[in-house]
């Protein structure tokens, strides 16, 4: 079994790609649709912006062969790899991302003293039982670091939330889909175990 | 719920060994890197930071081999300080397993640094230290590990680094970093009133008092200390007890 990790060019892919490494899984950097075709499960991390992430996928031909992968093979979303599931975000308004959710990434609102970006360590509240968060207890501290994030979303996709300031939706799903917002590759042993299980996730 | 406080032990590190000194004298081995930096991320550190502490150009690959000996153990957020002059250094850096670099001298000697390396790179990896010391009622910005003062205040260069795509401001006072006499409160606070990103505090620490009071009166988002955990004088787990204590949230060590 084959974990491709998407590389357009932007993003922290080493990183995700020693902890799958170091989790025992074959992990391989994809760079092209046939890259995409070649593996089993999907896993595209991201730092930047939105409008960089949609714009590289799109330069590198990678857009529309990940879209029609999302029908077919697991796909892990870490931090704009949630971002881009949704239809657009506030970040980069023109750009529209690959519309698994209808609704929009929004800016986290600036309140008081809050700090903008959520940085750090904050509780995730999972709102469904799933065997990507097999023996991870609730409220289990997972590692942020964003400006945006997904707040209004169909309950029957949102599986889990976290507070900073407003609650906002830190973990998403859709049938073979998942999207965090957390960094699960740098969020220590809960961390390794949430990739360990989406390596183990059967469907 | 709520984000929590940060703990970031600090290795020094020097010749691919953790080294530790009083004032860079009577320098000893104090282990591999990677071993000490796997024991913090037991004990529960949120956070791992490496100084190169005599970052020449020769010892560059030294350095390098050790951030990927690190980054292959250790899977928290993990910066990388010491040396860092151009784009490229940074590069490399977060290529061979850095999540973050921590700018100094070089953030002075050329702020434009800042600007391209966080529209480059993103805010988020770009730390920038700053080692002061008071002087009346404002506090001096030094340079090369405190050996040249400039004529910068450290409030507004903090400001002015913010401005430019710093994604976190790491103060060192230098009036109080080796005197383990507690952290440089009033600075921190002046400070952390004043910006919007995160502040982590360093210099200073020697008892668990001085831990709580950087985040309850100093209002930083982060404690930074090296000795007390070198010499295992404080766990990191009694920090975050006292903490908890205190009504200050912790990421619990699960």
């Amino acid at each position: 079994m084959q974990i491709g990790i998407v590389d357009y060019g932007a993003s922290n892919i080493f990183s995700v790609l020693r902890a799958i490494s170091f989790l025992g899984a074959e992990a391989k950097i994809v760079t092209n649709p046939k890259g995409l075709k070649s593996i089993d499960k999907i896993i595209l991390p991201g730092q930047g912006s939105m409008g960089s992430c949609i714009n590289n996928l799109k330069k590198n031909d990678l857009f529309e062969s990940l879209k029609k992968s999302l029908s077919e093979k697991p796909y892990l979303g870490i931090c704009l790899g949630l971002q881009v599931l949704f239809s657009l975000s506030e970040e980069s308004p023109k750009d529209k991302g690959l519309n698994i959710f209808p609704e929009k990434v929004e800016r986290l609102s600036k309140k008081g003293n809050l700090k903008i970006p959520h940085m750090g360590w904050n509780q995730v509240e999972f709102k469904k039982d799933h065997f990507i968060n097999n023996d991870i207890p609730n409220s289990t501290n997972f590692y942020f670091v964003h400006s945006f994030a997904s707040k209004k979303l169909n309950k029957k996709n949102i599986f889990s939330q976290t507070k900073h300031g407003e609650i906002f939706n830190s973990a998403v799903l859709h049938e073979n889909i998942i999207g965090v917002q957390f960094h699960p590759e740098k969020s220590g042993d809960p961390g390794l175990k949430f990739l360990k299980n989406f390596i183990d996730w059967k469907i | 719920m709520s984000l929590t406080a940060r703990i970031i032990p600090c290795l020094d590190v020097r010749g691919g060994r953790v080294v530790k000194g009083i004032n860079f004298e009577n320098i000893v081995d104090a282990g591999d890197p990677a071993e000490v930096a796997k024991r913090y991320d037991l004990e529960g550190a949120d956070e791992i930071c490496m100084l190169d502490i005599d970052a020449s150009y020769q010892e560059r690959s030294t350095t390098l081999t050790t951030v990927e000996a690190i980054a292959n153990q250790v899977f928290i957020p993990f910066t990388v300080g010491g040396g860092i002059k151009k784009i490229q250094d940074i590069e490399v850096l977060l290529k061979s397993g850095a999540d973050k670099v921590s700018i100094n001298t070089s953030a002075i000697l050329e702020p434009e640094l800042i600007q391209h390396a966080s529209r480059e790179f993103g805010s988020q990896c770009i730390v920038v230290a700053i080692d002061a010391k008071k002087e009346g009622d404002l506090w001096s910005v030094f340079t090369h590990g405190g050996k040249n003062k400039t004529l910068l205040n450290a409030i507004d260069w903090a400001k002015k680094v913010e401005d430019l795509g710093a994604g976190e401001i790491l103060m060192t006072s230098m009036d109080k970093d080796g005197t383990k006499s507690g952290y440089d409160n009033e600075l921190n606070q002046k400070l952390a009133s004043a910006l919007e990103i995160p502040l982590i505090a360093s210099g200073g620490a020697g008892t668990l008092d001085h831990l709580v009071d950087a985040i309850k009166i100093g209002e930083a988002d982060a404690v930074l200390a090296a000795s007390i955990f070198h010499y295992k004088e404080i766990s990191i787990e009694r920090v975050k007890e006292e903490l908890l204590k205190n009504k200050i949230s912790v990421r619990s060590n699960s």
